[in-house]
This record gives structure tokens, sequence and C-alpha cells, in this order.
């Protein structure tokens, strides 16, 4: 099977304290976890779960502290695969003194678009998201739905291979909402791979051929949703998850 | 992807992102103010006196303003000098000892040496303190991290965008004050524009400081104040150095002499860095505006060539440090 992400016993620890010697707070144990090519692929969990920090570790935001992981088939150091990801958070921070179109020029030069095929991309991607008449509005007088559906155009600027959608409708309209379900079903017919990060089983269920649950740093389910529901009695399932407080306190970082 | 060609296109694509983020908070233009406000001040001086002679090397170059002259102080050999230097447009006018060309150094040396030398390159870094914390801040850095980009390179690239920025300001006011200068007195003394380098160079060291601290703790309260901070301990070092060299200071112990001598050398010399300039307008006849300074040259012991490799050296390696320190940062 080609995998976009192979995570092979990810340890990752925080440190906190001065200088980091400090305590150590686990955000996962032990993850294994194939990301297969050509699928939209859901990780769901309950926040604080350590959903956002393996897809750190996949962008090489940060460090794993135990394990390897394998990113469009090169190792992490191999930066140019960066290149080949999109990547939309939940709370963007945009420089708020760009414009639209300047954001878009400014990520889509950092991401090695070639300077005669940017400005067309950038123009073909406002329009796509709807803000093609804001482009030169900056972006401080956006508001939050309109941020997000520029954050969608800057993850596909480079036509990515992987896409990354970490919480991406935290704050999204019902016209950016529906833009996401689109451009994922359309990268999917396209054969790209989509890690669509959630804690809002609707939306999981909604977009993904498969899903990884993942619960205070561990993997406790892989598959598709359909076996994860299904009773073996026959019936529907519910899957409940209860974190102890302490837990909770342990995985936070 | 070549790694190369993509950490230029990286340090180009930060450096206009920076200037951008200048003409945005309005930086750009206060500087520009403030050199407008120099300018002005330039264009309303009026030197009048007598022109400078041919000097020999060993004559004593003592002048004294005729309204002071006395006829004992003529009889020791005390030259007069009918030197008038007039401010704001006539507003303010006074009698100087000094010819005409000199009146306009020391003009000079108090503009670029002292105003923008020390209070210039403090404000400059006091308002700049907060573009690489801002940068920093981890929901606005992370998409540009997971950009095929090196980090090293975004790093040095946000530094650069500063330091242009800076330099760019620099060279304006160098470059309208000397303008205006030679328009209203008519002396157009070319050794001025060195203060563009050396005002530079001075940032440029500073600011790498600024960007270490900046990495460290995404804090531009600590930026600011660790950089102040660490700019007074320079001039402190240095002077303390001159002082205990030139002067030949007893009583010290070998201890305190060698940490002397190792804090000199490792740290930024900013106090060198103006005697530069000084040298350069010919500062030491008209005034001494740092006897530590003249006591070194004059037992040999000032290399200033020296003295702005080491200053650049802590820059590289202090940028170096801070590039390890982001490269290795969890975010």
């Amino acid at each position: 099977m080609n995998c976009a992400a192979v995570f092979d016993q990810i340890e990752k620890t925080y440190t906190t304290g001065l200088l980091g010697y400090g305590t150590g707070v686990a955000a996962l144990r032990g993850v294994t976890l194939n990301v297969p090519t050509g699928q939209v692929f859901g990780l769901l969990g309950p926040n604080r779960a350590g959903k956002t920090t393996l897809v750190k570790l996949l962008l090489s935001l940060a460090e794993p502290t135990a394990g390897t992981i394998t990113r469009l088939g090169e190792p992490l150091n191999q930066r140019r695969t960066l290149g080949r990801i999109g990547y939309m958070h939940e709370n963007h921070a945009f420089p708020r003194y760009l414009s639209a179109s300047e954001l878009l020029t400014f990520y889509g030069g950092l991401s090695g678009i070639a300077g005669e095929h940017l400005p067309g991309r950038v123009d073909h991607l406002l329009t796509r998201v709807g803000l093609a008449d804001r482009r030169s509005e900056p972006i401080a007088r956006f508001s939050k739905g309109m941020v997000q559906r520029l954050g969608l155009a800057q993850a596909l600027l480079n036509d990515p291979d992987l896409l990354i959608l970490d919480e991406p409708t935290e704050g999204l309209d019902l016209f950016g909402r529906q833009l996401l379900r689109q451009v994922v079903r359309e990268l999917k017919a396209a054969g790209k791979t989509v890690l669509l990060v959630s804690h809002v089983l609707n939306e999981v269920e909604e977009l993904c051929d498969t899903l990884a649950v993942l619960v205070a740093g561990t993997v406790v389910y892989t598959g598709s949703l359909a076996t994860l529901t299904r009773d073996p009695a026959g019936g529907k399932r519910s899957l409940e998850v209860a974190l102890k407080p302490l837990y909770q306190k342990e995985v936070a970082a | 992807m070549n790694s190369l060609p993509t950490a230029i296109r990286t340090v180009r694509w930060m450096v206009r992102d920076t200037f951008r983020q200048s003409l945005a908070s309005k930086l750009f233009w206060l500087m520009l103010a403030l050199t407008a406000l120099c300018t002005l001040f330039c264009l309303g001086i009026r030197v009048t006196g007598d022109d400078e002679k041919p000097r020999h090397p060993d004559q004593l170059p003592t002048y004294m303003p005729r309204s002071e002259a006395t006829p004992e102080v003529q009889a020791e050999g005390i030259r007069v000098v009918n030197g008038e230097v007039s401010l704001g447009f006539g507003l303010f006018t006074f009698e100087v000892g000094k010819h005409r060309t000199d009146s306009v150094r020391l003009i000079q040396l108090w503009l670029a040496g002292v105003l923008a030398d020390t209070v210039g390159v403090l404000l400059a870094l006091i308002w700049t303190a907060g573009f690489l914390p801002t940068f920093l801040e981890p929901q606005a850095v992370t998409v540009l991290l997971a950009k095929p980009a090196p980090r090293w390179a975004l790093l040095l690239g946000k530094y650069l965008g500063v330091v242009l920025f800076v330099a760019l300001h620099a060279l304006f006011f160098v470059g309208a004050t000397w303008v205006a200068i030679g328009m209203s007195t008519g002396v157009w003394d070319v050794a001025y524009w060195l203060a563009v380098p050396l005002l530079v160079i001075n940032f440029a060291v500073f600011f790498a400081f600024s960007v270490f601290l900046a990495v460290c703790t995404r804090s531009t309260v600590v930026a600011v104040f660790g950089t102040l901070l660490f700019w007074v301990l320079c001039w402190a070092m240095n002077l303390t150095h001159h002082h205990m060299v030139g002067y030949e200071v007893q009583g010290v112990t070998p201890l305190s002499s060698l940490s002397v001598e190792v804090g000199y050398w490792v740290l930024p010399k900013p106090l060198d860095l103006s005697g530069i300039f000084f040298d350069a307008l010919r500062a030491s006849d008209y005034s001494t505006p740092i006897p530590e300074l003249e006591a070194m040259k004059a037992r040999g012991q000032f290399h200033p060539e020296l003295s702005v490799l080491a200053s650049l050296a802590f820059a590289a390696a202090v940028l170096a440090a801070a590039a390890y320190e982001f490269r290795k940062t969890d975010y």
C-alpha cells in the first residue's frame, strides 16, 4: 500500500521549565499509523488528544522524541517534500498588513512557485474562495470566515499531493464549509491525499474513507467509520471516550 | 529543489515582507520624518569665518573666537579665528574659535556621530525589536515553517530585511543632511558619508543580539530591554578597556586585566566605531570627544579594522546561535 505519511512508534514528550530542563509532558505515546495515498484520512479525537502534535511532527514544526516518520516517501529531513504539502490550521494569524493577493503571492513565493505562474495561480485561488473582489484589501479588515477561506487558498497554492486540514471548519462560514467539502472531494478525485484532523465526528463521517481515533496520545482505532460504528450484533454502536482529569492535564501540551 | 536557490529565494521574500511590514507599521514614515526634521535643521545652519589654512603637523591647533582673545592669550600663541555659527535660520548665533570647515565638521560629528549613532541606533533598535517576536508567534509562523523554506533562511531574511531597512534610512539621513549642510555652508565633506556603513554596522551588530533574544524568548519586552542593557555593557567594556590600556592603569589584577581584554575582543565595540568616524572627520583637530580613544591611538593600540571585524564576527556568531535555537524549537 502506498502511503502519503507513515508514523512508526512515535513518541513526543514536551519538556517544560527553564531551558526545557523541567518535567516532561507526554503528548504522543507510541503512535503507529499509515495514511494511505489517494484517500481522505480522518484523524479523530477529543481536544488535547495529540492530533495537532502529530500534524506538527509531520510538517517538521516539532521533532519527535522517538520513532520515525516518512513523508511522501521520504524522511522528515527532506524539506523539499513540504513543497508538495498544503497546510491549513484552525487559527491563522496572517500578517495583517498584507492584502489577500499579497499574502498569497508571498506564500506562493516561499513555496517555490515560479514567478511567471504565481499571479495566475493567486487570481484563480482568490476567485475559488470567493475573495476575488477583496483581493487588495488588508487582511486586518477580513472576518474570521474570510481569513479561514484565505487559509484554504494558501494551502492549495502549490497544488498539493497531501493536504492537511487541522480543524478546518472552526470559524468557517457556510460558504466556506461547502467550499471545503467540494475541494476535498475534488482532490480525492484527482488522486491526492487529504488528512483531515477534527474532533467533530459528523465532519469526518461525511468526508473520510478511513480514520484513526487518537485518545490521550495513543491510537485506539484505525479503519473505516462503518466498521467502527458497526455493532457485531448487527446494529449501530457508539464510541464513547472518557478522559480522567489527571490524564487530561498530563497530555496538555 | 536545490537548497541554495531555495534559501536565496526565501531570504529575498522575507526581505520584501519586512519592508512591507515597516511601511504598514508607519515606522518608515516616522524615521523619514525625523530625517526631514534634521535636514531642516541643517538647512538653517550658517557658518562664517576664516578658511582653513594648511597646517604644519607639529602646530598646536588651538584657536579662540575674537571676542575671547585678550592680548595675553594671543601672546601665548593661541590664534584668533573670526568664526561664527548660526542655527535655526539666524535664530541663534554664536562665535566659535574654529575655522569654517572645522565648524561644519563638528556639526556633522554631532549629527552622525552622536545623534544618529547613539540616539538614532537606540531608537531603531527599540522600534524594530518587535519585528521578530511578532514574526515568531506560533500562530503566525507555523504556516511559514510548513513551507519548503529552511528555517535559518527565514530568520536571516527577516534580519537582513530589518538591517536593509535601517541602512536605507541611514542613507536617507546622511544624504539629506549632507546636501543640506553643503547647500547652507558651502562645505561638501565626503568623509561624512562614512557614517552610513558605520551606522549600519553598529545597528546590525546589536540587532543580531536582539534577534537572538527574540528567538529564545519570543518577547518584545525582553528583546528591547535586553538589547539596551547589552549596548550599555558593550560601551562600558569598550571604555574600560581603552581606559586601562590607554592610561596604563596600575594595580589591576591579572585576572581583571584578562577579563577586560577578552570581554573587549569578544563583545561589539560601539566606541571604536564612533572613533573611526571621528577620525574620518579629523575630530582631534577641533575637539577631543573621547579622551580614552585618543590615549589608545597615542599608544598605537587602536586597530580600527580589527575592531570592526571582531564586532561583525560577534554578530555572525550570535546570528548562528539564534538560527540554531530557531531550528530546534518546537512550534
